[in-house]
């Protein structure tokens, strides 16, 4: 590699510098000093508050609801690009301005609102009462907050994929005899998998991370509706910061094992598919 | 018949884009869909594999309704220009999707596409993926795939599009092997008309959603019947020629007319002349009968095996009239050399030089020119500047020239200028229109078009001959019309019980044109017996434009 190549932007020094700047004052030096926070902590006594009963649960519920989340978006996110892409419709635009409203709200206000719709007499609550679901103040309510507020990323991430399967590619399928369950499956799904996967890790680091619109909707009851974040919090306002930080690592150990696992995913298929050429 | 087509119309928002298509493909037959692009042709192709559904009109393949079937069911093989191939697979994964789709054994299915792979000289590239392999190669891949189930029609909807010009030569030529060695039915739709001429048995031209002519490539390029595939198909210089019993007159030649029947009055007619049917040479003595008019060259490209000249037209009387929309343009003509007449004439910018005509072919189309026709000439000039009548002339690339009769209408009186009226005779709908339109008819012009200041293009064309004896001629006038009208179709309005003499036909076709706005008459009569008093309902200050043709009962 040269160091020294013509462009448009500043050198590779110069904008390699900045990158290593920025990502050290912004992301790596709070994560080391969080590392650090926990670290003072005794083993045992890190332990023993990272493998509670209540954080115990928490993890479930908080990484539990936000893998349902993501998958949930992953297909009615499908459905939603598909729709978005594919067809003209009278308010096209609208809706697709639409789908960034989550990324604009402050979180607590999407809580709220939820909360106001599917509390016990809320709009739809009152409705899903009488047929033995609750919402509010349970797993259920958590997973809609997370499903709510992650959603924009699958629709972002498939959109433009989608874009790129053409109408040609069903046409053609379609006059070599494949129905069109035949050729979803083999054709549309195969294309955009790395979209879908992508959206999927998207959706689901930002559900983990969430913690505004959660409280409002889930009720905080330990061991039942309490997400890690929260959690968290609880030991901050107790002034317990090493507790705290303990938790903080486990989340950002397991954030980052599951980011991981799903970049070295996408990195096999691209290789799969790049041996199968040879 | 492997295809057949009946009526096939398809409309998209209101307009439409197929209009009134049959055609009939044989068995074996290469078939290209000709015209530019917006002209319906992959929209028809489209429909043929059914990947567009029809709103009228019948398709069968092999004998078989197949109108209402989905695509994976008739059994044919469609090449996109993009070459839609499945990039995630390979090669031989998409060759085999058909096969698989199929359930055929996993043995059989390589057999088959080994076979496929050796017939589009592929052999050994089974591993690859699409992105791995050249245009031409993705192209090949495509064709295979489409033949893998063994259609009964092959479908190539512009596969040639992205592909450079040496790559296109030798994928033509091995489509075309393959095809033969296959025997099997092929629809090629194309806007290159090298490529038509070059894989073609027989072509269909499409312009504005109609398909104009079929006819073998040499019979369409020499003899065109329309004006559209005379100047799409080649290059083409049109006259407005005279007809008179010696032949055909273009300026000062007269050339022999075969297969044309002679006329006596001198009619007007439109003349193709091919840019290789003209000569040049130092003076017309040269040229002999030959001999059209004077030139200057005024731009000289040489392009290998060909010398191309474009030759200003000295203007005077007694020059030829090229049939262009504005008569204000310079009659440029095209004309082409061989290297051997380069040689025996060498030619430089600014030469004047005498032109020649070897061979005319002349148009059967109805409807040469159009000429306006007032009372005074503002007032034909104004009329001349109509947006309809623009159009048309545009659109038929011809000419619109004025003409002042000061006794337009008035009884028993004669045209004032000796010369009779040629082309289509155009006079505004105001009070008394029904009268002129008649003095018009009994002078001797054969088509009188009655147009209102404020008429727009008609999006249908009403058709009514009240003669048996005009029937062949409004037919004709009126296919003519429709031709280069993009929106417009045609009814035919049929028998209409009335007296003779009386004025309820001409009313009741003024209630059928008042049903909907946009609409066109074109009225065919042979008796012109008061024909202005039965026609002043329709005709005096009308608000649809209305196209007489008169045709008198032999």
């Amino acid at each position: 590699m040269s160091f020294r190549k013509p462009s448009v932007l500043p050198g590779f020094g110069l904008t390699f510098g900045f990158t290593t700047f920025f990502l050290s004052a912004i992301v790596l030096l709070p994560l080391a000093a969080l590392v650090l926070a926990a670290a003072s902590m005794h083993w045992s006594e890190f332990v023993a508050v990272v493998s509670s009963p209540r954080a115990l649960g928490s993890y479930r519920l908080s990484f539990g609801a936000s893998a349902l989340a993501a998958t949930i978006n992953m297909v009615f996110g499908f459905i939603i690009a598909w729709t978005l892409v594919r067809y003209e419709f009278p308010g096209r635009k609208l809706l697709d301005a639409l789908i960034d409203m989550p990324f604009a709200l402050p979180t607590a206000v999407s809580g709220i609102a939820l909360t106001t719709v599917f509390a016990r007499h809320g709009w739809i609550g009152r409705y899903l009462e009488p047929l033995g679901i609750e919402v509010a103040y349970t797993w259920l309510g958590v997973t809609l907050a997370l499903t709510l507020i992650s959603m924009p990323f699958a629709v972002r991430t498939l959109q433009p994929a989608l874009l790129e399967v053409q109408r040609d590619l069903e046409d053609a399928a379609e006059t070599l005899g494949a129905g069109r369950f035949y050729a979803f499956r083999r054709i549309i799904l195969p294309t955009v998998l790395p979209a879908l996967l992508t959206g999927f890790t998207l959706s689901f680091a930002r559900a983990v991370g969430e913690y505004g619109s959660v409280i409002f909707i889930a009720g905080n009851l330990p061991m039942k509706t309490e997400i890690t974040p929260l959690l968290i919090v609880i030991h901050l306002e107790q002034f317990d910061y090493r507790g705290a930080a303990a938790l903080g690592v486990v989340m950002l150990a397991m954030s980052f094992l599951g980011l991981l696992t799903i970049n070295l995913l996408q990195a096999w298929n691209r290789r799969r598919q790049v041996q199968a050429a040879h | 018949m492997s295809i057949s087509l009946e009526q096939v119309t398809k409309h998209y928002g209101g307009v439409p884009v197929v209009n009134d298509v049959s055609l009939a493909i044989g068995d074996g037959e290469f078939f290209v869909l000709l015209g530019p692009s917006g002209s319906g042709k992959s929209t028809l192709l489209r429909a043929i594999a059914g990947l567009t559904g029809v709103d009228h009109g019948r398709i069968a393949l092999h004998g078989r309704d197949v109108t209402q079937l989905a695509a994976r069911k008739r059994g044919v093989g469609l090449v996109f220009q993009n070459y839609a191939l499945f990039r995630h697979m390979t090669v031989a994964d998409n060759i085999e999707f058909a096969l698989r789709v199929r359930h055929m054994r996993a043995r059989r299915r390589r057999e088959r596409r080994k076979e496929l792979l050796r017939l589009v000289a592929l052999e050994g590239l089974d591993d690859r993926l699409p992105a791995q392999l050249s245009g031409g190669q993705q192209q090949r891949v495509a064709v295979a795939r489409a033949l893998a189930h063994k259609p009964e029609v092959l479908l190539l909807d512009e596969p040639f599009g992205a592909l450079d010009a040496k790559i296109r030569e030798e994928l033509r030529r091995t489509i075309r092997e393959v095809q033969r060695e296959l025997g099997i039915t092929t629809v090629l739709v194309t806007h290159d008309q090298e490529e038509a001429f070059a894989m073609a048995d027989r072509i269909g031209i499409m312009n504005l959603g109609r398909l104009l002519e079929i006819g073998v490539p040499h019979d369409l390029y020499s003899r065109p019947a329309t004006r559209f595939v005379a100047t799409f198909l080649g290059a083409a210089n049109l006259f407005l020629a005279r007809h008179g019993t010696d032949g055909i007159h273009v300026g000062a030649a007269t050339l022999a007319a075969p297969g044309q029947p002679a006329q006596p009055r001198g009619h007007e007619v439109v003349a193709v002349v091919r840019p290789e049917e003209i000569t040049v040479a130092a003076s017309p003595a040269e040229l002999g009968r030959g001999f059209v008019a004077r030139g200057v060259v005024d731009e000289l490209v040489f392009n290998g095996a060909l010398e191309r000249l474009r030759v200003r037209l000295e203007s005077g009387s007694g020059a030829p009239l090229l049939a262009t929309a504005d008569p204000d343009a310079p009659p440029y003509l095209e004309v082409t050399r061989t290297q051997h007449e380069q040689r025996s004439f060498e030619l430089h910018p600014g030469q004047s030089v005498a032109v020649g005509v070897r061979r005319v072919h002349v148009l059967p189309t109805p409807l040469s020119s159009f000429a306006t026709c007032a009372t005074s000439l503002g007032e034909a000039e104004e009329l001349a500047r109509q947006p309809l009548l623009t159009e048309l002339a545009t659109r038929m690339k011809t000419r619109i020239s004025v003409r002042c009769e000061p006794q337009l209408g008035a009884g028993e009186a004669r045209p004032g200028a000796d010369a009779p009226f040629v082309g289509a005779t155009v006079i505004a709908a105001t009070a008394g229109a029904a009268q002129r339109a008649e003095w018009l008819l009994q002078n001797g012009a054969s088509e009188v078009l009655v147009l209102p200041a404020q008429a727009a293009a008609p999006q249908r064309v009403l058709i009514h001959w009240l003669d048996e004896a005009a029937r062949g001629a409004t037919l004709a006038v009126a296919a003519s019309v429709l031709r280069h009208l993009s929106a417009a179709e045609a009814e035919n309005v049929g028998v209409l019980h009335a007296g003779p003499g009386s004025g309820e036909v001409a009313r009741e076709l003024a209630r059928r044109l008042a049903r909907s706005p946009a609409q066109m008459l074109i009225v065919g009569v042979a008796d012109l017996e008061s024909f202005g008093a039965r026609f002043s309902p329709l005709l005096d200050g009308g608000r649809w434009p209305v196209l007489i043709v008169h045709r008198a009962a032999s």
